[in-house]
């Protein structure tokens, strides 16, 4: 063995960190926005709170390209680079996790796109401070509404597989018994994640917060 | 046969590896147990097509005729099987027999898999014991290991594991799922072990275990039953492991 011989090639590196920043930081903020935006199941001046908390953290800027836009961007940009030297075959073989593949590959273009817009309509027009009454106002118009519903579940979707993926593909759940706890998991994120998010959405459309009540509770 | 019940067969023809290739039908007679071999066999001895025009026999590779050589993987109604075990009676009529897409064909439905005999001596899928002076006993086998490891051992490269991958395509030289866990076997070995570095090294260049996108097709059109998942997925831990402890500890 010479001194050099166990250096991986850089394109094994970049598919490792691709895997891993769908999980973190990607996967793990989503499930922090999903969390705070939970905050609106309460009530508007709640959710205000809540992300007035956020806006004002300290390094803010850093914080957001280091651990959010730029690990987005990477595993997006280098997600449909995968896509293209890959050739789905799932019309000759239909097989579920032939499925999931192809599935995999859609909803992570519907995510990146959704994504996208999301940012730039309530990051980049709101110049970052944006409130209960802009989100639900864009809420109101029914297109928007739909977007957003289609990409919360693409999003929760891609997170469920991924994390499936990500235990296989990195030998964490190596025999076929982990492999299939491991697509249970992956399942009930990609269900949760779904129902959660698209109760926040109703939840601004609507104007209806359902845990309102805890505000009165003594 | 006098009743006259007839097998259709559709063949996808090519000359040479630079012909164009087409499509050829064959009406046979009956027999029990017949499966696509045979089929094969019966057009060579009568190389006439349904309509009647004079043709050639079909070239193929098969040898054992019982799953165990790996040489007759072929298309056989759109999916990748080996023919030898490919029954007639339980197919669809008109059969459709193609060659593997994912290999050059050289005539007919017999195609060249060296880039598979390549990638095994790419990883070092064997163990060397051959030396200028006696080495004597190697390690015993613990039963354990020897109970996980001769599933493996049965792989036969017949290239089905590769066919059925959509990551096995001209875009990349993803070596697909059989040397992976060829590996896996010889890294399990006591002594194919010495040399577990250099054949995970291999699996982590171009081509390597990255390639894998979990479809898990493979597992699926084995004809041996390897649990070839669980190996893409242990070569995949013993690499991320030597790329980064490789690196931290030495």
């Amino acid at each position: 063995m010479s001194a050099t011989a166990t250096r991986p090639e850089t394109s094994y590196l970049l598919r490792k960190l691709h895997s891993l920043s769908g999980i973190v930081p990607v996967g793990a903020f989503l499930a922090e926005h999903f969390w705070s935006n939970s905050s609106v199941l309460v009530s508007g001046p709640k959710y205000d709170e809540t992300s007035q908390g956020l806006q004002t953290i300290p390094f803010r800027l850093f914080v957001e390209w280091a651990f959010i836009f730029l690990p987005i961007l990477f595993h997006g940009g280098y997600g449909i680079y995968i896509w293209l030297r890959g050739e789905s075959n799932v019309t000759q073989y239909p097989w579920m996790k032939n499925w999931l593949y192809t599935f995999q590959r859609y909803t992570g273009l519907v995510a990146f796109v959704y994504i996208g817009w999301h940012v730039y309509t309530q990051r980049w027009l709101t110049h970052g401070m944006s409130t209960y009454s802009e989100v639900a106002q864009q809420m109101r118009n029914p297109w928007a509404f739909g977007f957003m519903v289609v990409g919360v579940v693409a999003t929760s979707f891609h997170l469920g597989v991924g994390i499936w993926n990500f235990l296989c593909k990195w030998g964490l759940a190596a025999t076929v018994r982990a492999q299939r706890a491991a697509g249970q998991l992956g399942a009930v994120v990609g269900i949760v994640f779904s129902f959660v998010g698209i109760l926040i959405v109703v939840s601004f459309r609507y104007n209806w917060h359902p845990f309102a009540s805890y505000l009165t509770q003594k | 046969m006098a009743e006259g019940k007839q097998v259709i067969v559709k063949v996808k023809r090519q000359a040479s590896p630079k012909d164009a290739a087409r499509w050829e039908e064959f009406a046979l007679p009956w027999r029990p147990s017949m499966n696509v071999i045979i089929c094969l066999r019966d057009i060579a001895e009568h190389p006439v097509t349904r309509e009647g025009k004079q043709t050639n026999p079909v070239s193929y590779d098969s040898n054992c005729l019982e799953e165990v050589c790996g040489s007759c993987a072929m298309v056989i109604n759109g999916k990748a099987r080996m023919a030898c075990s490919a029954l007639v009676d339980q197919l669809e009529q008109p059969i459709r027999i193609e060659p593997l897409s994912k290999f050059p064909v050289i005539r007919d439905l017999t195609v060249d898999r060296q880039f598979m005999f390549d990638s095994l001596k790419r990883v070092k899928a064997w163990i060397p014991i051959d030396g200028t002076y006696n080495l004597g006993e190697g390690p015993r086998v613990s039963p354990e290991v020897q109970e996980k490891a001769y599933p493996l051992s049965r792989c036969i490269t017949c290239g089905n594991c590769l066919e059925v991958c959509p990551q096995v395509n001209e875009n990349n030289n993803f070596m697909g799922a059989a040397i992976f866990s060829q590996v896996r076997l010889f890294n399990m070995h006591p002594t194919g072990a010495m040399h577990a570095k250099e054949r995970i090294e291999a699996v982590m260049g171009d081509g390597g275990i990255e390639d894998c996108a979990n479809a898990q097709n493979c597992v699926k059109a084995c004809p041996k039953e390897i649990p070839l998942t669980e190996s893409l997925a242990e070569i995949n831990r013993q690499a991320w492991k030597q790329a980064l402890f490789g690196w931290l500890v030495g």
